[in-house]
């Protein structure tokens, strides 16, 4: 591609797909996946437990929304192959979130050792700065500015919902948080669903 | 005065004869569309035309057989879960129509003629 208008124009084509709000619900299922088992943890169910009750419902949604994708969205935007420089940039943008993850849990794994680090790391690093990582990095690789801006509301749920606990002294104070920013993404990610259909209907050919 | 206004007159025709060489086949609102969105992309399905380029069914496959028969796009036609899919491609042929296009219509436009009655007192 020589010329801006050209990459303007890819990159317009290439964010037309994500309209009908799949980060936004990716986003808030994410949310979802650490509000739920910090809600039943503090309700006496252990971790394993918290996880199997939590798995079902995030992965019906997940399902729901790649369903929605194949039979809704794609017939009506239609089938694209990108570019491979597209392609490249799109594969990259998998191997950033494996590394914050390995790197998290080194860094996890050194400061859970050493007694002294131990009350940094408990709840606040790792789930503010990981959520800042793969977003900006998303937000780099797809060309995709509000990415930015999800990543630091999500890195700012963990630091927030804490502090509000130590304000509203009630256990729920950080999971309710979670929660609250959960189906906040969700609600956007219904309402542009909404404006997507409205605006895109499948052609009759 | 009279030296500008002869080296104005020379470019001019310079570019209106260049306009002439244009290729009219790229040069249509509607073909140029379809060549626009199909250069930045590897392929892409029909109705990913029509979105993009707002151009009825019956435009978009008129334009699109012409396209096709100039070897500008390739055309595939198959099924995808039991449903007719039109597959198009940007050929070599036409990927390079459209980048020639692009540059000449760059040059055509990017002329320092001096505007008589603005630049000339």
């Amino acid at each position: 591609m020589d010329t801006l208008n050209e990459k303007k124009i890819e990159r317009r084509v290439f964010t037309s797909f994500f309209q009908a709000g799949f980060i936004e619900a990716f986003t808030g299922i994410f949310l979802l996946q650490l509000g739920l088992p910090a809600l039943f943890s503090r309700y006496g169910f252990g971790d394993w437990e918290s996880a199997l009750l939590t798995l079902p419902i995030a992965l019906i949604m997940l399902i729901a929304v790649f369903l929605v994708r194949r039979f809704v969205v794609i017939p009506r935007l239609g089938h694209v192959k990108f570019l491979p420089e597209r392609r490249r940039k799109v594969s990259k943008l998998i191997i950033v979130p494996i590394l914050t993850l390995i790197a998290g849990a080194i860094v996890g794994y050194i400061f859970t050792e050493n007694a002294s680090l131990r009350h940094i790391f408990v709840g606040q690093i790792p789930f503010s700065l990981i959520p800042i990582i793969v977003f900006s990095a998303a937000a780099y690789f797809l060309d995709m500015k509000r990415l930015y801006v999800y990543g630091a509301i999500v890195g700012l749920v963990f630091p927030l919902g804490k502090y509000l606990e130590t304000v509203i002294v009630s256990r729920n104070t950080l999971p309710a948080t979670i929660l609250f920013t959960a189906f906040v993404f969700l609600g956007i990610a219904t309402v542009f669903l909404v404006a997507f259909l409205r605006k895109y209907h499948e052609p009759g050919v | 005065m009279k030296e500008l206004e002869n080296q104005g007159k020379k470019q001019t025709t310079d570019s209106l004869s260049e306009i002439m060489n244009i290729d009219r086949l790229v040069h249509s609102p509607a073909r140029l569309s379809i060549l626009t969105y199909l250069s930045v992309v590897e392929e892409g399905d029909a109705v990913y035309l029509l979105n993009q380029t707002g151009l009825t069914w019956g435009n978009l496959s008129a334009n699109v057989t012409r396209l096709q028969e100039a070897g500008y796009i390739e055309v595939v036609k198959e099924f995808k879960d039991k449903k007719p899919h039109t597959l198009l491609k940007l050929t070599n042929r036409g990927r390079k129509a459209f980048y020639d296009y692009q540059n000449k219509m760059k040059e055509l436009l990017d002329i320092k003629s001096p505007s008589p009655g603005r630049d000339v007192e």
